[in-house]
């Protein structure tokens, strides 16, 4: 008797995802910590774990918050952050056919991870592509979910220094992108930029006006250069 | 402030990023392709710099400490190994 195929192929997907657990675990404890930092509730914690689904996007909505900045600030950021997906999107729909049912229910667990690991398979399937997906949703909503009904005991995070977690996670998801000259440029304008900024402006405008232009730059000094090919996955959400 | 409404918003205009790219049988012109790759940078670069100093007067501790994650990831590519670095020389060092 042969295995079913679909649950073959998910497997197979949820398989190669695994070994980036291991950036998925810590970086949604440090969402959570973040999270808790600027007042968020469990609630709340993991209804964005589970509707939004993005860890970039989330741990800088969560800086947000804790800045006090407004709820239009916050949702335009995600935009700006999230509009990346669009391309893995068009990317994925010439590779992998799928139906239409599967495009409603394949969008939205869509990651960086799940779209680099399928990209990366000669053979795949709206089934591995589901397992591959479902293998970053399951860590990242389990683990936020356990961090944030144990941080709850935590007493007093701030003292721990556990706000370092926030500036330092992103330093670390930064780095590795810095590949030339032109990304080094659009790092340390964008970086200069929202530094004087957030002196005179609420910390979401800042951060959407020195996205805005530092990509614009980015795009405009590269405009020699042929495309680059398939983005890289970074290695968390 | 109700994070909730904001929570929804989020979790919409992330849904239309994703579900739009799959629909699209056009491509994106090559200037705003482009556009998008620099988005990650250019937001990263926009949250660390301004939260890097923080506000309990350790801006010395936090830059050196950063530096050792930025170059532990620069040489490794781990995100855990970056953050475990970069805490255990902030903890070590305050």
């Amino acid at each position: 008797m042969s295995r079913p195929p679909f649950l073959h192929d998910f497997l197979r997907g949820f398989r190669a995802v695994i070994p980036l657990w291991l950036g998925v675990v810590p970086f949604a404890l440090a969402y959570v910590v973040t999270a808790r930092g600027a007042g968020l509730g469990v609630l709340d914690i993991q209804l964005m774990s589970a509707l939004v689904f993005a860890g970039g996007a989330q741990f800088s909505a969560v800086g947000l918050f804790a800045a006090g900045a407004s709820g239009l600030e916050i949702v335009l950021t995600t935009l700006l952050i999230n509009a990346r997906h669009v391309l893995y999107g068009l990317s994925l729909s010439q590779r992998l056919p799928l139906l239409p049912g599967e495009k409603w229910v394949a969008a939205h667990f869509l990651t960086d991870e799940a779209y680099g690991v399928v990209l990366a398979e000669s053979q795949p399937s709206f089934a591995y592509l589901l397992g591959a997906e479902l293998s970053i949703f399951a860590p990242w909503n389990l683990f936020t979910l356990g961090g944030a009904l144990i941080g709850q005991g935590l007493k007093d995070p701030e003292r721990l220094g556990v706000d370092f977690v926030f500036p330092l996670a992103f330093l670390v998801l930064l780095v590795p992108m810095l590949r030339g000259k032109v990304e080094v440029a659009v790092a340390v304008l964008s970086g200069g930029l929202a530094f004087g900024l957030s002196r005179v402006l609420p910390g979401g405008m800042a951060l959407l006006i020195a996205g805005v232009v530092g990509s614009l730059v980015g795009a405009a000094l590269s405009a020699e250069r042929p495309a680059s090919g398939t983005p890289t996955p970074s290695e968390a959400t | 402030m109700n994070p909730l409404p904001i929570i929804l918003g989020m979790a919409a205009v992330t849904y239309a990023s994703r579900l739009t790219g799959l629909w699209l049988r056009t491509r994106v012109p090559p200037f705003w392709e482009r556009f998008l790759r620099f988005v990650p940078i250019a937001v990263f670069a926009a949250l660390v710099v301004p939260a890097l100093p923080g506000e309990r007067g350790e801006a010395g501790v936090r830059l050196l400490a950063a530096a050792l994650a930025a170059a532990a990831s620069w040489r490794f590519r781990k995100l855990w190994l970056g953050i475990t670095v970069g805490m255990a020389a902030y903890w070590g060092l305050r």
